[in-house]
């Protein structure tokens, strides 16, 4: 069970996150909503600790995450894996490399230095590839794979860490309709087989209800809403994402993912 | 058109008609007749009474009759140990500037005082010339191809360190971010992500270091400190002018060699996949 306590994070005078209280269960899958700006990002980076909060704290089964400090931190932040809106791979390795980085944690240095991979390595790593669809392109180079394949390839570096939460800030944001529904699909079976709570942040309205079961708004660093997307109801968008006086957004206009008659027709 | 179309249009667009102003000219001009007076007074005409002496040193130059009897072995001796200065400087300095330029790059290292130390440190190293740094030495190790391989690796070093700081300063961090964000430790983010991102500035730069030193190591020679040089002094100092032109002759082909070389290197090491 992973607790944020009234955390809060501020850069300048300027809150990114303000006091937010949310608590997640083992093995959950949460969307997170939200205006550009309103601190999403900032939330998943706080939770893995590549940013230090200004205030609060974050609890994993009772131990306090924000006290954690050198290889106890690094091992935090394997155990809590991210996937970005921009990949974040490594364009000048290959993809196995790319992937195999995600055991750099317990690697030791000498082999750090020397890219001295077990074969143990290479084979968790072939078989991450695998199971996304991408083993046959393990050799190339990461800048030369589309935007869809590198979401994948992250996405298999985030597995290499056996994690326990996987946190994904906006993986579809930049990805065509079809390529983000592959990368949608990668990350419910990840949570449903392999039991690994997933948090990701979506800007489309629609992805976060066919995928989550669990919602949470966020407006200005502030959590304002936390529930079942059955309960998403008008008033409660327009304090999400409307401003005083302006109609809420229209789902179908925001939406990047292909209508359901679509989908099933390039299926077949 | 009559006098009095040019009239009209005249008085419709008077700017037209305006005349330019002569001040440029009038400063052209001056600044072509003080040039004429500088070259007077630095006694220009030698130019043109010296002549004749220039085309016997390159009717000199020209006749390779005794080619059979010049000391090859020492010349082509000397022009390796050249190359291998410009080499084993080269290398010497890149083995201190990939640590130094890691630790002088803001991002790195974000401790301000440090990052001024380190920069001015590369600044003083590079401020002083090669030729300068090859004198220093020579006094202090003798003649020979040692002063030589230690002033390029002294004033190289500060050239590289601050190149590859600011390669390292410029890299794109969200591939750090990423590295960072599985648990990586400092080496680790180093290794994977930042210096696959740098290695071909750093390739490119070093592979630049041993040609653009090979030609300066020839210079250096000249002051003592071992090489091509210095045979290439002592034949100017007893006329052996067909000898200068053969030395002339095994630099450019060296150097040639040498730039074909990297050029090939840098093709074959920055477009494959991986660092």
């Amino acid at each position: 069970m992973l607790e944020l306590v009234d955390i809060s994070r501020r850069f300048g005078d300027k809150p990114a996150v303000a006091q937010a209280s949310v608590t997640i269960a083992e093995g959950e899958m949460i969307g997170i909503i939200g205006r550009s700006g309103a601190g999403k990002s900032t939330l998943l980076r706080l939770i893995n600790r590549l940013i230090d909060p200004s205030e609060g704290k974050i609890l994993s089964g009772g131990t306090d995450v924000t006290a954690l400090r050198g290889k106890q931190l690094r091992a935090w932040r394997a155990r809590t894996a991210m996937i970005f809106q921009q990949f974040n791979l490594v364009n000048r390795l290959d993809v196995l490399t790319n992937v195999m980085c995600g055991r750099l944690y317990d690697i030791p240095a000498p082999r750090v230095l020397l890219k001295w991979f077990t074969a143990e390595e290479r084979a968790l790593a072939i078989r991450a590839l695998d199971r996304l669809g991408l083993a046959d392109v393990a050799l190339n180079r990461a800048d030369a794979l589309s935007g869809g394949q590198q979401q994948r390839v992250a996405i298999a570096r985030a597995l290499m860490q056996q994690p326990k939460i996987l946190l994904a800030d906006e993986p579809i944001a930049s990805l065509d309709p079809l390529n983000a529904k592959l990368v949608m699909d990668a990350l419910a079976d990840i949570n449903r087989r392999d039991g690994i709570t997933v948090l990701t942040n979506l800007h489309t309205l629609d992805t976060a209800r066919f995928y989550c079961r669990r919602i949470i708004g966020m407006s200005a660093g502030r959590i304002v809403f936390d529930g079942a997307p059955e309960v998403l109801t008008e008033p409660v968008l327009r304090e999400i994402y409307g401003q005083p006086g302006q109609d809420v957004l229209d789902e179908r206009v925001t939406s990047t993912s292909l209508p359901a008659g679509a989908l099933a027709a390039l299926a077949s | 058109m009559s006098a009095v179309d040019i009239a009209a249009e005249r008085a419709r667009h008077p700017e037209v008609f305006r005349h330019r102003l002569w001040l440029p000219q009038v400063l052209l001009a001056a600044v072509f007749l003080y040039l004429a007076y500088l070259l007077w007074v630095f006694d220009f005409v030698r130019v043109f009474t010296d002549l004749p002496r220039m085309w016997v040193i390159v009717r000199l130059m020209l006749d390779w009759s005794h080619f059979a009897e010049w000391d090859h072995a020492e010349l082509w001796q000397s022009m390796l140990e050249t190359v291998a200065m410009a080499y084993l400087g080269s290398m010497l300095a890149v083995l201190f500037a990939v640590p130094l330029g890691f630790l002088g790059a803001r991002n790195i290292i974000p401790a301000r005082v440090f990052h001024f130390v380190t920069r001015r440190l590369f600044d003083g190293l590079r401020g002083l010339d090669q030729l300068i740094w090859a004198l220093v030495f020579v006094r202090a190790m003798g003649l020979g191809p040692i002063a030589g391989i230690l002033a390029i690796a002294v004033a190289e070093t500060g050239v590289l360190a601050k190149l590859f700081a600011e390669a390292v300063e410029a890299i794109d961090r969200r591939q750090v971010e990423g590295i960072t964000s599985t648990g990586a430790g400092f080496i680790g983010r180093l290794r994977y992500g930042v210096l696959p991102q740098v290695l071909p500035v750093m390739i490119s730069q070093t592979l630049y270091s041993i040609e653009s030193n090979s030609r300066e190591a020839t210079i250096l020679g000249l002051v003592g400190a071992g090489g091509i040089g210095l045979r290439l002094s002592e034949r100017i100092q007893i006329n052996a002018w067909d000898q200068v032109a053969y030395v002339i002759v095994l630099i450019l082909v060296s150097v040639a060699i040498i730039d074909t070389t990297s050029r090939y290197l840098r093709l074959r090491l920055i477009g494959g996949t991986n660092n």
